[in-house]
């Protein structure tokens, strides 16, 4: 019984265990190999030793890269989260338009990725583009309400930046979800009672939802951190091209692509992807010290 | 502290209505116990009092305020829900203390009070733990604590024993006795459990179906029930109701009309002796239940069934041939076809 039982556990596991072998051990064991030669498809591997590394130190583009990166991660997955959030406690009370609203929150993120990039690249566009033109309503000479200049999302490189977590701030979909039925779980009695007491709508957010919901945010919060250095990718291949110069949207994801299949530098691009490792670890270990402090103060 | 006054009060969910038109006034200080069957309407009047959902018609005064139209934070009722509802994230010195810090007094203040008010319920050591390293006691204590550090006008119990064991259900029982004793607030405490509204209550509301069947003290419900649903729904084993031309036959009841005579199971006596049939009816015992120090006894007589309580020292066995007999003052008597409470005697 206990072997076949064993045996069966193996079957089932098996899928799994191959897919995790082939897509993800294979790869991760020839990338940290090939991160220490010098490789180009055509010539055999050459061991370099830790030359791709240093090259790395002192690359002004992976520079820019990696700062590029950090920042996108900082900014753009707080912001998602509190999109998500946001999303979740508007449309988690069962009104007329509910289950549309719903659904309309959830789209964007099942639209395929490049798909999602062409759209915003017309959305985008300086001269017919929608985001410009309601912009510009009211405004006068091309110039918004206030008489400044619309944002220059494809040339100017901060606008280009910003349109870039603009993107991503629509691709909540899951986040939002895990967020709504969170919320949903919660006892309505929690909240007849808040209002037997009187509790305002800010105190009801800080002192009830926001505590029960912080497990389930904070974990999203940490996923979505190492979701957000590679969800840049398409877009700023598509949209932006990972410019405007200098090098504005070329993120980690990105330039190892570049170097990896587009100047066929694959040791150099392994030695980049090990790093991107290193960095999201780093970050969300980051993040971990900081929450835990943060929970810790307010006794949670 | 004030009291209660309801006036027509009704509640409709679409087109069902879960409350029909009451008319209630509980005096300053009263323990009104609001029973009734699953269904009843019990919790949504409770829900309308609270101000939790909003009357379909008619008003409701505490006190002199008309707090019809009123949000449920600005009745000054509190209500201890069934299921407590703690916070789970915060401390019991949190949860009792949340009603006055979301009320602006400050903090320390506040917690002295809610210090003070655990005590008051015998919760006052556990004010550093969290709702989920309490036992059901415990929690129940907390949800007290908390409904009564604010002081209100009103204090609303929503079944709020029915999720103890029974014993523990008994001391809180007589300890929430104690606690109305010591504040004297006026309390709307509603239980599908009879001996908790026979106990706690200074007057009893019986409701079915979203309307009140009688309104009065345990003694009068006890004594005179309404009608037949109050008559059977207070007391266990139920009254037991046969029509007046039944076995059970009595000299000078009133005539002109179908009458239902309701004999309560221990005022049924029970002769096995069978000589000793000179008043009474015979029947067979069909089964017999020990609960306790007493039996209950199922009798059939003719083609109704009746059961008596009796010492179960003295309990006939099943088969056995009984008489069974009922003294006078013992009976009830209802009309048949309204089934409303007929004087006589």
């Amino acid at each position: 019984m206990e072997v076949r039982e064993r045996r069966q556990l193996t079957l089932m596991l098996a899928p799994y265990v191959l897919g995790l072998v082939a897509l993800v051990l294979v790869p991760a064991v020839v990338t940290i190999a090939l991160s220490v030669t010098e490789y180009d498809l055509i010539q055999p591997a050459r061991w370099v030793g830790l030359a791709n590394f240093r090259a790395l130190a002192s690359d002004e583009i992976f520079r820019i890269a990696l700062l590029n990166s950090v920042v996108f991660a900082l900014v753009a997955a707080p912001l998602r989260l509190l999109a998500a959030l946001g999303l979740a406690l508007l449309l988690h009370r069962r009104v007329r338009g509910t289950g549309s609203a719903r659904a309309a929150a959830v789209l964007p993120t099942v639209v395929p990725d490049v798909a999602y990039g062409l759209l915003w690249l017309w959305l985008f566009n300086p001269l017919y583009g929608p985001v410009n033109l309601v912009l510009r309503l009211g405004g006068q000479g091309g110039l918004t309400v206030f008489g400044r200049t619309p944002p220059q999302w494809l040339t100017d490189p901060n606008d280009a930046r910003a349109a870039i977590v603009l993107m991503s701030l629509f691709t909540i979909g899951e986040g939002f979800v895990l967020l709504l039925v969170t919320r949903l779980g919660l006892p309505n009695e929690l909240y007849e009672l808040a209002a037997m007491e009187d509790a305002t709508g800010w105190d009801v957010f800080r002192r009830i939802t926001l505590p029960l919901m912080a497990p389930v945010a904070v974990l999203l919060l940490l996923r979505d951190t190492i979701l957000s250095l590679q969800l840049n990718f398409v877009p700023a291949l598509i949209v932006t091209d990972g410019g405007p110069p200098p090098y504005a949207t070329t993120y980690l994801p990105l330039f190892v692509y570049r170097n990896g299949f587009e100047y066929l530098r694959y040791g150099y691009a392994a030695a980049a992807t090990l790093l991107m490792l290193v960095l999201t670890v780093g970050l969300l270990l980051a993040q971990w010290v900081v929450l835990r402090r943060w929970r810790r103060g307010w006794g949670g | 502290m004030s009291g209660l006054r309801l006036r027509g009060v009704g509640k409709d969910f679409g087109a069902v209505a879960a409350l029909r038109g009451l008319d209630l006034d509980i005096a300053d200080g009263e323990l009104l116990a609001v029973l009734g069957p699953s269904g009843s309407g019990k919790s949504t009047l409770l829900r309308v009092i609270a101000g939790l959902d909003p009357v379909s018609g008619g008003s409701v005064h505490i006190g002199d305020r008309d707090v019809t139209g009123l949000a449920p934070g600005r009745r000054n009722v509190s209500m201890v829900f069934q299921t407590y509802a703690l916070f789970p994230h915060l401390t019991v010195l949190e949860n009792v203390s949340f009603g006055l810090e979301v009320r602006d007094v400050p903090r320390d203040a506040a917690r002295e009070k809610a210090t003070a008010a655990a005590e008051l319920v015998g919760c006052g050591h556990l004010l550093g733990r969290r709702p989920a390293q309490l036992s059901g006691g415990e929690r129940q204590r907390v949800a007290l604590a908390r409904a009564i550090v604010r002081e209100p006008d009103v204090f609303l119990l929503d079944e709020p024993l029915s999720n103890l064991d029974a014993e523990l259900r008994v001391q809180m029982r007589a300890e929430l006795a104690g606690l109305h004793r010591s504040v004297r607030t006026t309390m709307v405490y509603v239980t599908h459990d009879q001996a908790e509204a026979l106990v706690l209550g200074d007057r009893i509301a019986v409701l079915r179906g979203g309307s009140l069947e009688q309104v009065g003290t345990p003694d009068e419900l006890w004594s005179a029930p309404a009608n037949r649903f109050v008559a059977r729904f207070v007391g266990t084993p139920a009254m037991n109701l046969l029509p007046a031309d039944g076995p059970l036959r009595l000299d000078g009841l009133p005539s002109g009309r179908p009458l239902e005579i309701g004999v309560r199971p221990d005022a049924l006596q029970l002769s096995v002796d069978s000589a000793d049939t000179r008043d009474g009816a015979p029947g067979e015992v069909t089964l017999v239940e020990r609960v306790g120090a007493d039996a209950h006894v199922h009798v059939r007589l003719e083609s109704y069934d009746v059961v008596a309580r009796v010492p179960a020292d003295d309990r006939p066995h099943a088969g056995d041939r009984v008489t069974v007999g009922v003294r006078r003052q013992d009976v009830h008597l209802f009309a048949a076809t309204t089934g409303r409470r007929v004087p006589w005697r």
